[in-house]
């Protein structure tokens, strides 16, 4: 039996409580507040303590799908990146740069969220850019 | 202890040892196995404590029959016994290296960072219960500020399940506390008092008063407080006092047949 305990931070918004993994035969079963971490001391909200919930669920997209003709199908990234860009370019043509808005998230890193604010500026055009934690 | 740990991983006396290492300045829990031999040298006594004990049902749940070494302190011994009371763990494939435990009333050299109060704000002790009182000084408040005081308390739950979610003797694969009929979805604070009520009367001759749900709690609730309560009208009505055996609790489970319907699994719903 493997059983090892991996120290992480919770992913779900931007305080950055220390969380602690229970991974028995390479499968999480259980989160666990780290007692010894300056930011939770020891403490985790309820969406904390079922990270890894999300993580073993049968739910969970695994895959980008797109919407044709009202259903989901599931393609690849490269098809899936493929048809985003074309109907943005599409939209930017038609209606203009504004027309488009970029809402990252707390749950993703620093860089990425500089990256995602690039895309925005850079990319597309605009300054239509927000974010979950700008409160 | 580590010559002693590495003997009984040598020996095939345990599969496997959950201690704590040191790792990046943070102790945490840590399994230790006979293919990895030399790092029992880095085993340590946390001052931070988890609950071992409900790791190891884990991992017992996985594999039965995987025999297990646990370092335990006094309320690890206590949980161990009531797990192997309700059938969690088996006590032949379980070794204990017992250390020192936390300071108390009764002990006062211990390990354990936890259990040095922490300073409690004046409007707490005005309007609330004090974590740290003695729970004979909170049986003194009269029934109508008592039951203000603990409302006070039990209002700031912010239902995150910490509580139920670190218990090491909290196993059930139902819990009353998720249960819709019993405590209402959908609102903070769940419905008070019922939501600690629940869970304090399940904590009836099962908790073993580790501190670790106070401990766990971001809202400060005296939860020790209340399940000493529970447990002192098991003392004084069956004479049972919870963990200092392997024996028994009064509250076994009635009959062989369960005749309560379980709840009804609700499919999820995907719209596509």
């Amino acid at each position: 039996m493997e059983c090892k305990f991996v120290p992480s931070v919770c992913s779900y918004c931007g305080t950055g409580c220390g969380v602690l993994f229970e991974v028995i035969n390479g499968k999480i079963v259980s989160t666990l507040p780290m007692k010894t971490h300056p930011v939770n001391e020891g403490k985790l909200c309820i969406k904390g303590w079922n990270l890894h919930e999300h993580v073993n669920s049968s739910l969970r997209l695994t895959q980008p799908s797109v919407k044709t003709f009202g259903r989901f199908i599931k393609t690849d990234w490269d098809e899936a990146i493929q048809l985003t860009a074309d109907r943005f370019r599409e939209i930017i043509e038609k209606y203009g740069p504004d027309s488009i808005g970029v809402l990252v998230s707390a749950k993703i890193t620093n860089e990425e969220n500089y990256l995602a604010q690039k895309f925005a500026r850079a990319a597309i055009g605009t300054n239509n850019v927000d974010h979950c934690a700008r409160l | 202890m580590n010559n002693r740990v590495k003997a009984w991983l040598e020996e095939g006396t345990i599969d496997i040892f959950l201690g704590y290492k040191e790792i990046d300045h943070h102790p945490l829990p840590y399994c230790f196995t006979r293919e990895r031999l030399e790092e029992v040298e880095d085993l340590v006594v946390s001052p931070a404590r988890y609950s071992l004990e409900k790791i190891a049902t884990h991992m017992a749940a996985v594999d039965p029959d995987v025999k297990i070494g646990i370092l335990v302190r006094d309320c690890n011994q206590r949980a161990l016994n009531v797990l192997y009371i309700w059938n969690q763990l088996n006590p032949n494939n379980i070794r204990t290296e017992s250390v020192n435990c936390c300071p108390s009333r009764l002990k006062e050299h211990g390990d354990c960072s936890y259990l040095e109060p922490e300073n409690v704000g004046p409007y707490k002790k005005q309007v609330g219960v004090d974590n740290i009182l003695p729970l004979e000084d909170v049986e003194m408040y009269a029934k109508e500020e008592g039951f203000d005081r603990w409302m006070y308390e039990f209002q700031k739950c912010i239902k995150c399940y910490g509580c139920r979610n670190i218990c090491p003797v909290c196993f059930c694969k139902e819990c009353s506390l998720e249960h819709g009929e019993l405590v209402k979805t959908g609102a903070l604070p769940p419905d008070i008092p019922i939501f600690h009520l629940v869970r304090a009367v399940h904590m009836a001759g099962r908790c073993i008063d580790c501190g670790l749900c106070e401990d766990a709690c971001p809202m400060d609730i005296p939860l020790r407080l209340l399940y000493q309560k529970v447990n002192k009208i098991v003392m004084d009505l069956f004479d049972y006092e919870t963990g200092t055996s392997a024996e028994q609790s009064p509250f076994s489970i009635l009959g062989d047949t369960v005749k309560l319907e379980p709840k009804p699994i609700q499919p999820a719903r995907i719209d596509n």
